[in-house]
Protein backbone atom coordinates (compact mmCIF):
# COMPACT_ATOMS: atom_id res chain seq x y z
CA UNK A 1 0.00 0.00 0.00
CA UNK A 2 1.27 3.27 -0.62
CA UNK A 3 2.09 6.07 1.92
CA UNK A 4 -0.27 8.66 0.93
CA UNK A 5 0.56 11.21 3.49
CA UNK A 6 4.09 11.19 2.66
CA UNK A 7 3.30 11.63 -1.25
CA UNK A 8 1.09 14.50 -0.44
CA UNK A 9 3.89 16.74 -0.20
CA UNK A 10 5.07 16.20 -3.75
CA UNK A 11 1.84 15.80 -5.42
CA UNK A 12 0.58 19.08 -3.83
CA UNK A 13 4.10 20.61 -5.14
CA UNK A 14 3.47 19.56 -8.78
CA UNK A 15 -0.21 20.70 -8.82
CA UNK A 16 0.66 23.92 -7.74
CA UNK A 17 3.81 23.99 -10.31
CA UNK A 18 1.15 22.76 -12.99
CA UNK A 19 -1.47 24.89 -11.88
CA UNK A 20 0.44 28.36 -12.16
CA UNK A 21 2.55 27.59 -15.40
CA UNK A 22 -1.17 26.46 -16.89
CA UNK A 23 -2.72 29.91 -15.38
CA UNK A 24 0.54 32.10 -16.71
CA UNK A 25 0.43 30.39 -20.23
CA UNK A 26 -3.48 31.17 -21.00
CA UNK A 27 -3.34 34.81 -19.64
CA UNK A 28 -0.33 35.28 -21.94
CA UNK A 29 -1.88 33.93 -24.81
CA UNK A 30 -5.15 35.55 -24.00
CA UNK A 31 -3.42 39.11 -23.93
CA UNK A 32 -1.23 37.99 -26.71
CA UNK A 33 -4.45 37.88 -28.76
CA UNK A 34 -6.13 40.80 -27.54
CA UNK A 35 -3.12 42.59 -28.68
CA UNK A 36 -3.02 41.19 -31.90
CA UNK A 37 -6.73 41.41 -32.26
CA UNK A 38 -6.09 45.50 -31.28
CA UNK A 39 -3.42 45.53 -34.39
CA UNK A 40 -4.83 48.14 -36.79
CA UNK A 41 -4.99 46.37 -39.98
CA UNK A 42 -2.66 47.23 -43.03
CA UNK A 43 -5.29 47.29 -45.54
CA UNK A 44 -8.88 48.74 -45.76
CA UNK A 45 -11.60 47.06 -45.79
CA UNK A 46 -12.06 44.52 -48.65
CA UNK A 47 -14.75 46.07 -50.47
CA UNK A 48 -15.24 43.40 -52.97
CA UNK A 49 -14.80 40.67 -50.94
CA UNK A 50 -17.67 42.20 -48.63
CA UNK A 51 -20.05 42.62 -51.75
CA UNK A 52 -19.04 38.50 -52.33
CA UNK A 53 -20.00 37.58 -48.92
CA UNK A 54 -22.91 39.70 -48.98
CA UNK A 55 -24.31 38.30 -52.30
CA UNK A 56 -23.74 34.64 -51.06
CA UNK A 57 -25.50 35.60 -48.29
CA UNK A 58 -28.62 37.09 -50.03
CA UNK A 59 -31.23 34.61 -49.22
CA UNK A 60 -34.72 35.25 -50.19
CA UNK A 61 -36.37 34.63 -47.25
CA UNK A 62 -34.72 37.51 -45.78
CA UNK A 63 -35.91 39.81 -47.64
CA UNK A 64 -39.19 41.61 -46.16
CA UNK A 65 -40.47 42.71 -49.54
CA UNK A 66 -41.99 40.60 -52.18
CA UNK A 67 -39.88 37.46 -53.13
CA UNK A 68 -36.50 38.14 -54.11
CA UNK A 69 -35.14 35.23 -56.76
CA UNK A 70 -31.47 33.62 -55.28
CA UNK A 71 -28.90 35.65 -57.17
CA UNK A 72 -28.08 33.78 -60.21
CA UNK A 73 -24.55 32.27 -60.33
CA UNK A 74 -23.19 34.31 -63.11
CA UNK A 75 -23.55 36.96 -60.92
CA UNK A 76 -21.46 35.43 -58.14
CA UNK A 77 -18.74 34.38 -60.75
CA UNK A 78 -18.17 38.62 -61.62
CA UNK A 79 -18.21 39.08 -57.82
CA UNK A 80 -15.72 36.68 -57.53
CA UNK A 81 -13.65 37.59 -60.28
CA UNK A 82 -13.77 41.57 -58.89
CA UNK A 83 -12.87 39.36 -55.22
CA UNK A 84 -9.69 37.79 -57.24
CA UNK A 85 -8.26 41.64 -58.98
CA UNK A 86 -8.48 43.39 -55.75
CA UNK A 87 -6.17 40.11 -53.97
CA UNK A 88 -3.64 40.65 -56.87
CA UNK A 89 -3.03 44.59 -55.93
CA UNK A 90 -3.01 43.57 -52.40
CA UNK A 91 -0.22 40.90 -53.25
CA UNK A 92 1.52 43.04 -55.23
CA UNK A 93 1.55 45.86 -52.71
CA UNK A 94 2.61 43.04 -50.09
CA UNK A 95 5.22 42.04 -52.07
CA UNK A 96 6.76 45.08 -53.15
CA UNK A 97 6.53 46.48 -49.64
CA UNK A 98 8.39 43.29 -47.85
CA UNK A 99 11.86 44.07 -48.59
CA UNK A 100 11.68 47.69 -47.83
CA UNK A 101 10.12 46.87 -44.91
CA UNK A 102 12.36 43.76 -43.60
CA UNK A 103 15.08 46.44 -44.65
CA UNK A 104 13.87 49.21 -42.27
CA UNK A 105 13.40 47.07 -39.36
CA UNK A 106 16.56 45.57 -39.34
CA UNK A 107 18.45 48.84 -39.58
CA UNK A 108 15.17 49.47 -36.18
CA UNK A 109 13.94 52.33 -37.97
CA UNK A 110 10.56 50.72 -37.67
CA UNK A 111 8.85 49.19 -34.75
CA UNK A 112 8.21 45.40 -34.05
CA UNK A 113 4.41 46.17 -34.32
CA UNK A 114 4.55 47.51 -37.81
CA UNK A 115 6.23 44.33 -38.89
CA UNK A 116 3.36 42.11 -36.97
CA UNK A 117 0.97 43.90 -38.77
CA UNK A 118 2.85 42.80 -42.28
CA UNK A 119 2.77 39.46 -41.34
CA UNK A 120 -0.72 39.31 -40.48
CA UNK A 121 -1.63 40.85 -43.42
CA UNK A 122 0.36 38.56 -45.44
CA UNK A 123 -1.12 35.46 -43.58
CA UNK A 124 -4.45 36.94 -44.08
CA UNK A 125 -3.98 37.49 -48.38
CA UNK A 126 -2.61 33.44 -48.11
CA UNK A 127 -6.06 32.26 -46.70
CA UNK A 128 -7.79 34.46 -48.79
CA UNK A 129 -6.26 33.45 -52.18
CA UNK A 130 -6.88 30.09 -50.93
CA UNK A 131 -10.27 30.60 -50.72
CA UNK A 132 -10.69 32.14 -53.62
CA UNK A 133 -8.97 29.36 -55.58
CA UNK A 134 -11.61 26.94 -53.88
CA UNK A 135 -14.38 28.90 -54.42
CA UNK A 136 -13.66 29.35 -58.21
CA UNK A 137 -13.18 25.44 -58.27
CA UNK A 138 -16.92 25.04 -56.86
CA UNK A 139 -18.13 27.07 -59.74
CA UNK A 140 -16.32 25.36 -62.52
CA UNK A 141 -13.33 22.73 -62.16
CA UNK A 142 -10.30 23.99 -63.43
CA UNK A 143 -11.22 27.38 -62.75
CA UNK A 144 -8.95 27.99 -60.07
CA UNK A 145 -5.85 27.30 -62.14
CA UNK A 146 -6.53 30.37 -63.95
CA UNK A 147 -8.88 32.93 -62.24
CA UNK A 148 -5.56 34.78 -61.21
CA UNK A 149 -3.95 35.01 -64.11
CA UNK A 150 -7.49 36.63 -65.50
CA UNK A 151 -7.55 38.79 -62.64
CA UNK A 152 -3.96 39.53 -62.93
CA UNK A 153 -4.65 40.51 -66.83
CA UNK A 154 -8.03 42.23 -66.26
CA UNK A 155 -6.26 44.84 -63.50
CA UNK A 156 -3.22 45.42 -65.96
CA UNK A 157 -5.69 45.75 -68.66
CA UNK A 158 -7.71 48.50 -66.36
CA UNK A 159 -4.08 50.68 -65.87
CA UNK A 160 -3.30 50.49 -69.20
CA UNK A 161 -6.44 51.32 -70.44
CA UNK A 162 -6.77 54.34 -67.77
CA UNK A 163 -3.31 55.85 -69.30
CA UNK A 164 -4.55 55.75 -72.86
CA UNK A 165 -7.68 57.16 -71.49
CA UNK A 166 -5.43 59.90 -70.00
CA UNK A 167 -3.59 60.78 -73.09
CA UNK A 168 -6.73 61.37 -75.13
CA UNK A 169 -8.40 63.65 -72.84
CA UNK A 170 -5.75 65.74 -73.32
CA UNK A 171 -5.92 65.98 -76.81
CA UNK A 172 -9.18 68.76 -76.11
CA UNK A 173 -7.16 70.94 -73.91
CA UNK A 174 -3.92 70.65 -76.74
CA UNK A 175 -6.37 71.86 -79.34
CA UNK A 176 -7.77 75.04 -77.45
CA UNK A 177 -3.66 75.60 -76.23
CA UNK A 178 -2.51 75.34 -79.94
CA UNK A 179 -5.37 77.50 -81.08
CA UNK A 180 -5.27 80.28 -79.07
CA UNK A 181 -1.58 80.25 -79.52
CA UNK A 182 -2.16 79.92 -83.83
CA UNK A 183 -3.85 83.28 -83.71
CA UNK A 184 -1.78 84.81 -81.00
CA UNK A 185 0.80 84.31 -83.92
CA UNK A 186 -0.90 85.49 -86.82
CA UNK A 187 -2.08 88.79 -85.29
CA UNK A 188 1.47 89.20 -83.94
CA UNK A 189 2.71 88.60 -87.61
CA UNK A 190 0.14 90.71 -88.94
CA UNK A 191 0.80 93.45 -87.08
CA UNK A 192 4.49 93.25 -88.34
CA UNK A 193 3.38 93.29 -91.91
CA UNK A 194 1.35 96.24 -91.45
CA UNK A 195 4.10 97.77 -89.35
CA UNK A 196 6.09 97.32 -92.65
CA UNK A 197 3.81 98.57 -95.02
CA UNK A 198 3.08 102.01 -93.04
CA UNK A 199 6.67 102.57 -93.09
CA UNK A 200 7.16 101.87 -96.79
CA UNK A 201 4.18 104.60 -97.23
CA UNK A 202 2.00 102.70 -99.62
CA UNK A 203 -2.16 102.92 -99.33
CA UNK A 204 -2.75 99.05 -99.75
CA UNK A 205 -4.38 98.22 -96.58
CA UNK A 206 -4.71 94.47 -97.42
CA UNK A 207 -3.27 92.22 -95.00
CA UNK A 208 -1.00 89.36 -95.97
CA UNK A 209 -2.66 86.91 -97.78
CA UNK A 210 -4.11 83.56 -95.85
CA UNK A 211 -1.67 81.37 -97.32
CA UNK A 212 1.58 83.36 -96.74
CA UNK A 213 0.38 83.60 -92.55
CA UNK A 214 -0.43 79.80 -92.77
CA UNK A 215 2.29 79.08 -93.65
CA UNK A 216 4.58 81.12 -90.98
CA UNK A 217 2.26 79.47 -87.99
CA UNK A 218 5.08 77.18 -87.01
CA UNK A 219 6.97 79.51 -86.89
CA UNK A 220 7.59 82.78 -84.97
CA UNK A 221 5.52 83.56 -81.66
CA UNK A 222 5.02 86.45 -80.19
CA UNK A 223 6.85 86.89 -76.30
CA UNK A 224 4.57 84.34 -75.00
CA UNK A 225 5.68 81.83 -71.87
CA UNK A 226 3.40 78.91 -72.21
CA UNK A 227 3.34 76.70 -69.65
CA UNK A 228 3.61 73.07 -71.29
CA UNK A 229 0.92 70.53 -70.84
CA UNK A 230 1.28 66.84 -70.22
CA UNK A 231 4.66 66.57 -70.90
CA UNK A 232 7.13 64.80 -68.22
CA UNK A 233 8.91 67.86 -67.54
CA UNK A 234 6.15 69.56 -66.45
CA UNK A 235 6.32 73.58 -66.77
CA UNK A 236 8.67 73.55 -69.29
CA UNK A 237 8.37 77.77 -70.87
CA UNK A 238 8.68 78.25 -74.01
CA UNK A 239 9.98 81.92 -74.38
CA UNK A 240 9.42 82.93 -77.97
CA UNK A 241 11.24 86.06 -79.70
CA UNK A 242 9.33 87.91 -81.78
CA UNK A 243 12.51 88.83 -84.29
CA UNK A 244 13.37 85.51 -85.35
CA UNK A 245 11.98 84.40 -88.45
CA UNK A 246 11.32 81.08 -90.20
CA UNK A 247 12.25 78.36 -88.04
CA UNK A 248 9.85 76.17 -89.33
CA UNK A 249 12.26 76.00 -92.15
CA UNK A 250 14.43 72.81 -91.35
CA UNK A 251 11.32 70.92 -89.21
CA UNK A 252 8.65 71.64 -92.06
CA UNK A 253 11.49 70.64 -94.81
CA UNK A 254 12.05 67.63 -93.02
CA UNK A 255 8.50 66.87 -92.73
CA UNK A 256 7.95 66.95 -96.46
CA UNK A 257 10.34 63.67 -96.84
CA UNK A 258 8.36 61.78 -94.22
CA UNK A 259 5.42 61.85 -95.05
CA UNK A 260 5.40 58.43 -96.40
CA UNK A 261 6.12 57.25 -92.87
CA UNK A 262 3.48 55.77 -92.19
CA UNK A 263 2.79 53.54 -95.02
CA UNK A 264 5.26 51.09 -93.53
CA UNK A 265 2.98 49.85 -90.60
CA UNK A 266 0.47 47.06 -91.89
CA UNK B 1 -7.06 33.42 -36.69
CA UNK B 2 -9.14 30.69 -38.59
CA UNK B 3 -12.10 32.21 -37.46
CA UNK B 4 -10.98 35.76 -39.12
CA UNK B 5 -11.52 34.51 -42.70
CA UNK B 6 -15.12 33.99 -42.62
CA UNK B 7 -15.55 37.39 -41.53
CA UNK B 8 -17.24 39.99 -43.41
CA UNK B 9 -18.97 43.68 -43.54
CA UNK B 10 -22.65 42.70 -44.73
CA UNK B 11 -23.91 45.15 -47.46
CA UNK B 12 -27.49 45.61 -47.81
CA UNK B 13 -27.83 44.61 -51.44
CA UNK B 14 -30.27 44.48 -53.88
CA UNK B 15 -30.66 42.17 -57.03
CA UNK B 16 -33.04 43.75 -59.76
CA UNK B 17 -35.01 40.30 -60.96
CA UNK B 18 -35.58 41.18 -64.61
CA UNK B 19 -32.02 42.99 -65.06
CA UNK B 20 -29.85 41.22 -62.54
CA UNK B 21 -27.88 43.78 -61.59
CA UNK B 22 -27.07 44.49 -58.18
CA UNK B 23 -27.47 47.69 -56.11
CA UNK B 24 -27.40 49.47 -52.66
CA UNK B 25 -30.42 49.74 -50.74
CA UNK B 26 -30.83 53.07 -49.96
CA UNK B 27 -31.49 52.23 -46.19
CA UNK B 28 -28.08 51.66 -45.64
CA UNK B 29 -26.34 53.23 -43.13
CA UNK B 30 -23.09 54.06 -44.38
CA UNK B 31 -21.35 57.39 -44.72
CA UNK B 32 -21.64 58.76 -47.95
CA UNK B 33 -18.09 58.22 -49.23
CA UNK B 34 -18.71 54.57 -48.31
CA UNK B 35 -21.63 54.52 -50.75
CA UNK B 36 -20.03 56.34 -53.45
CA UNK B 37 -17.40 53.82 -53.55
CA UNK B 38 -19.96 50.72 -52.91
CA UNK B 39 -21.87 52.02 -55.68
CA UNK B 40 -18.87 52.10 -58.34
CA UNK B 41 -17.68 48.94 -57.24
CA UNK B 42 -21.42 47.54 -58.00
CA UNK B 43 -20.79 48.88 -61.31
CA UNK B 44 -18.07 47.83 -62.16
CA UNK B 45 -19.40 44.48 -61.28
CA UNK B 46 -22.58 44.82 -63.54
CA UNK B 47 -20.52 45.43 -66.11
CA UNK B 48 -18.26 43.03 -65.67
CA UNK B 49 -21.33 40.69 -65.52
CA UNK B 50 -22.29 41.40 -68.59
CA UNK B 51 -19.29 40.75 -70.37
CA UNK B 52 -19.27 37.30 -68.38
CA UNK B 53 -23.08 36.50 -69.70
CA UNK B 54 -21.98 36.89 -73.40
CA UNK B 55 -19.16 33.87 -72.77
CA UNK B 56 -19.64 30.32 -73.41
CA UNK B 57 -21.33 28.43 -70.53
CA UNK B 58 -19.72 27.79 -67.99
CA UNK B 59 -19.39 31.57 -68.17
CA UNK B 60 -15.77 31.77 -66.57
CA UNK B 61 -13.46 33.80 -68.41
CA UNK B 62 -11.15 31.07 -70.52
CA UNK B 63 -7.29 31.49 -70.14
CA UNK B 64 -5.75 34.51 -71.21
CA UNK B 65 -3.90 32.35 -74.32
CA UNK B 66 -4.58 31.55 -77.07
CA UNK B 67 -7.09 34.47 -77.80
CA UNK B 68 -9.63 34.63 -79.96
CA UNK B 69 -8.88 35.48 -83.28
CA UNK B 70 -12.39 37.11 -84.67
CA UNK B 71 -11.40 40.39 -82.60
CA UNK B 72 -8.00 40.08 -83.82
CA UNK B 73 -9.18 39.60 -87.74
CA UNK B 74 -11.89 42.77 -87.54
CA UNK B 75 -9.02 45.25 -85.92
CA UNK B 76 -6.71 44.66 -88.92
CA UNK B 77 -9.32 44.66 -91.86
CA UNK B 78 -10.19 48.14 -90.24
CA UNK B 79 -6.17 49.47 -90.00
CA UNK B 80 -5.86 47.80 -93.14
CA UNK B 81 -8.87 49.77 -94.89
CA UNK B 82 -7.17 52.97 -92.95
CA UNK B 83 -4.08 52.55 -94.91
CA UNK B 84 -5.34 52.35 -97.96
CA UNK B 85 -7.24 55.37 -97.43
CA UNK B 86 -4.15 57.24 -96.10
CA UNK B 87 -2.09 55.98 -98.98
CA UNK B 88 -4.63 58.13 -101.43
CA UNK B 89 -4.10 61.24 -98.90
CA UNK B 90 -7.61 60.97 -97.75
CA UNK B 91 -6.82 61.74 -93.81
CA UNK B 92 -10.45 62.10 -92.59
CA UNK B 93 -11.39 59.15 -94.00
CA UNK B 94 -8.54 56.96 -92.61
CA UNK B 95 -8.91 58.99 -89.00
CA UNK B 96 -12.09 57.44 -88.83
CA UNK B 97 -11.06 53.82 -89.74
CA UNK B 98 -8.23 54.17 -87.16
CA UNK B 99 -10.75 55.73 -84.73
CA UNK B 100 -12.93 52.16 -84.75
CA UNK B 101 -10.34 50.32 -85.01
CA UNK B 102 -8.75 51.96 -81.58
CA UNK B 103 -12.42 51.67 -80.34
CA UNK B 104 -12.35 47.75 -81.22
CA UNK B 105 -9.40 47.32 -79.54
CA UNK B 106 -10.02 48.90 -76.88
CA UNK B 107 -13.02 46.79 -76.00
CA UNK B 108 -11.24 43.98 -75.79
CA UNK B 109 -12.48 41.54 -72.62
CA UNK B 110 -10.13 42.68 -69.60
CA UNK B 111 -8.93 38.94 -68.96
CA UNK B 112 -7.18 39.03 -72.56
CA UNK B 113 -3.57 39.60 -72.28
CA UNK B 114 -2.67 43.05 -71.57
CA UNK B 115 0.78 42.60 -73.89
CA UNK B 116 -2.03 42.20 -77.21
CA UNK B 117 -3.82 45.37 -76.68
CA UNK B 118 -0.21 46.99 -75.92
CA UNK B 119 0.81 46.26 -79.50
CA UNK B 120 -2.26 46.66 -81.52
CA UNK B 121 -3.20 49.77 -79.54
CA UNK B 122 0.61 51.28 -80.28
CA UNK B 123 0.55 50.38 -84.03
CA UNK B 124 -3.20 52.12 -84.20
CA UNK B 125 -2.59 55.24 -82.58
CA UNK B 126 0.64 55.61 -84.65
CA UNK B 127 -0.98 55.43 -87.72
CA UNK B 128 -3.47 57.90 -86.59
CA UNK B 129 -1.21 59.77 -85.45
CA UNK B 130 0.40 60.09 -88.99
CA UNK B 131 -3.10 60.68 -90.16
CA UNK B 132 -2.94 64.10 -87.60
CA UNK B 133 0.04 64.57 -89.37
CA UNK B 134 -0.81 64.53 -92.67
CA UNK B 135 -3.59 66.89 -91.62
CA UNK B 136 -1.60 69.18 -89.80
CA UNK B 137 -3.33 68.98 -87.01
CA UNK B 138 -0.30 68.99 -84.49
CA UNK B 139 -2.20 68.28 -81.15
CA UNK B 140 -4.10 65.15 -82.05
CA UNK B 141 -0.86 64.04 -83.65
CA UNK B 142 0.78 64.51 -80.58
CA UNK B 143 -1.63 63.45 -77.72
CA UNK B 144 -1.79 59.81 -80.29
CA UNK B 145 1.72 59.83 -80.69
CA UNK B 146 2.23 60.22 -76.77
CA UNK B 147 -0.28 57.31 -76.34
CA UNK B 148 1.46 55.42 -78.96
CA UNK B 149 4.88 55.63 -77.31
CA UNK B 150 3.68 54.80 -73.84
CA UNK B 151 2.25 52.03 -75.52
CA UNK B 152 4.74 50.48 -76.26
CA UNK B 153 7.81 52.50 -75.80
CA UNK B 154 10.47 50.04 -77.86
CA UNK B 155 10.96 49.62 -81.46
CA UNK B 156 8.14 52.06 -81.80
CA UNK B 157 10.78 54.61 -83.45
CA UNK B 158 7.87 56.35 -85.68
CA UNK B 159 5.93 57.42 -83.08
CA UNK B 160 8.73 58.34 -81.59
CA UNK B 161 9.61 60.86 -84.64
CA UNK B 162 6.20 61.68 -84.83
CA UNK B 163 5.81 63.03 -81.64
CA UNK B 164 8.39 65.17 -81.49
CA UNK B 165 7.50 66.65 -85.34
CA UNK B 166 4.30 67.52 -83.56
CA UNK B 167 6.22 69.20 -80.83
CA UNK B 168 8.11 70.95 -82.73
CA UNK B 169 5.29 72.04 -85.33
CA UNK B 170 3.68 74.01 -82.62
CA UNK B 171 7.38 75.75 -81.66
CA UNK B 172 7.72 73.61 -78.58
CA UNK B 173 11.38 72.74 -79.26
CA UNK B 174 12.00 72.07 -75.61
CA UNK B 175 10.07 69.58 -75.42
CA UNK B 176 10.71 68.37 -78.51
CA UNK B 177 14.40 67.62 -78.11
CA UNK B 178 13.58 65.58 -74.50
CA UNK B 179 11.33 63.46 -76.26
CA UNK B 180 13.97 62.95 -79.20
CA UNK B 181 16.54 62.19 -76.41
CA UNK B 182 14.40 59.43 -75.20
CA UNK B 183 13.57 58.55 -77.80
CA UNK B 184 17.48 58.03 -79.32
CA UNK B 185 18.27 56.05 -76.02
CA UNK B 186 15.37 53.37 -76.60
CA UNK B 187 15.78 52.94 -80.32
CA UNK B 188 19.45 53.89 -80.70
CA UNK B 189 21.43 55.79 -83.38
CA UNK B 190 22.25 53.18 -86.15
CA UNK B 191 19.05 52.10 -87.24
CA UNK B 192 17.05 53.77 -89.87
CA UNK B 193 14.61 54.89 -87.61
CA UNK B 194 17.14 56.26 -84.95
CA UNK B 195 19.37 58.20 -88.00
CA UNK B 196 15.87 60.03 -88.59
CA UNK B 197 15.55 60.92 -84.78
CA UNK B 198 19.37 61.91 -84.93
CA UNK B 199 18.49 64.14 -87.93
CA UNK B 200 15.63 66.06 -86.57
CA UNK B 201 17.35 66.57 -83.51
CA UNK B 202 19.86 68.33 -85.16
CA UNK B 203 16.77 70.45 -86.79
CA UNK B 204 15.02 70.66 -83.55
CA UNK B 205 18.55 72.07 -81.59
CA UNK B 206 19.48 74.36 -84.51
CA UNK B 207 15.97 76.21 -83.67
CA UNK B 208 16.89 76.27 -79.92
CA UNK B 209 19.59 78.08 -80.85
CA UNK B 210 18.44 80.54 -83.38
CA UNK B 211 15.76 81.36 -80.53
CA UNK B 212 18.26 82.42 -77.84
Amino acid sequence: MVDWLSLAVPLAYLGVLIGSLATFSSLYRKRKAQKAATLEAWFPAHLQRDIYFSLMHLDPSSQTEKKTPAVPESVLKAALLRRATEDIRRVMTLRSQKQALSMLLQRGSVGDDLWQRFLRAEKEMEDEVRDVVAEANAYAPGWGQIIFQSANEMLNNDLYRARVAEHQEKAAEEREWWDKKKTSIQEGFMKELNEEKEEGSTSGQTPATPAKVNEAVPVTTPAKATSVQGSDDDAVLVEADPSVNSLGSPASGGGGGKKKKGKGKK
Amino acid sequence: MASEIDIFNEYPLHLDPTSKAISLLPSSSQSTTQKAAITTELQELNALHRSLLSLDPPNTPPAPLPVNPKRSAQITKLRDSGNAAYRKSNYAEAIRLYTYAIEMALSRPGWEPVTLAREELAGLYGNRAQAHVGMQAWPEGLCDAKASVDSKPVGNVKAWWRLAKCLAEMSRYAEAKTFLLKGIEIEGRVSDGGKELVQLLEDVEAALQRMG
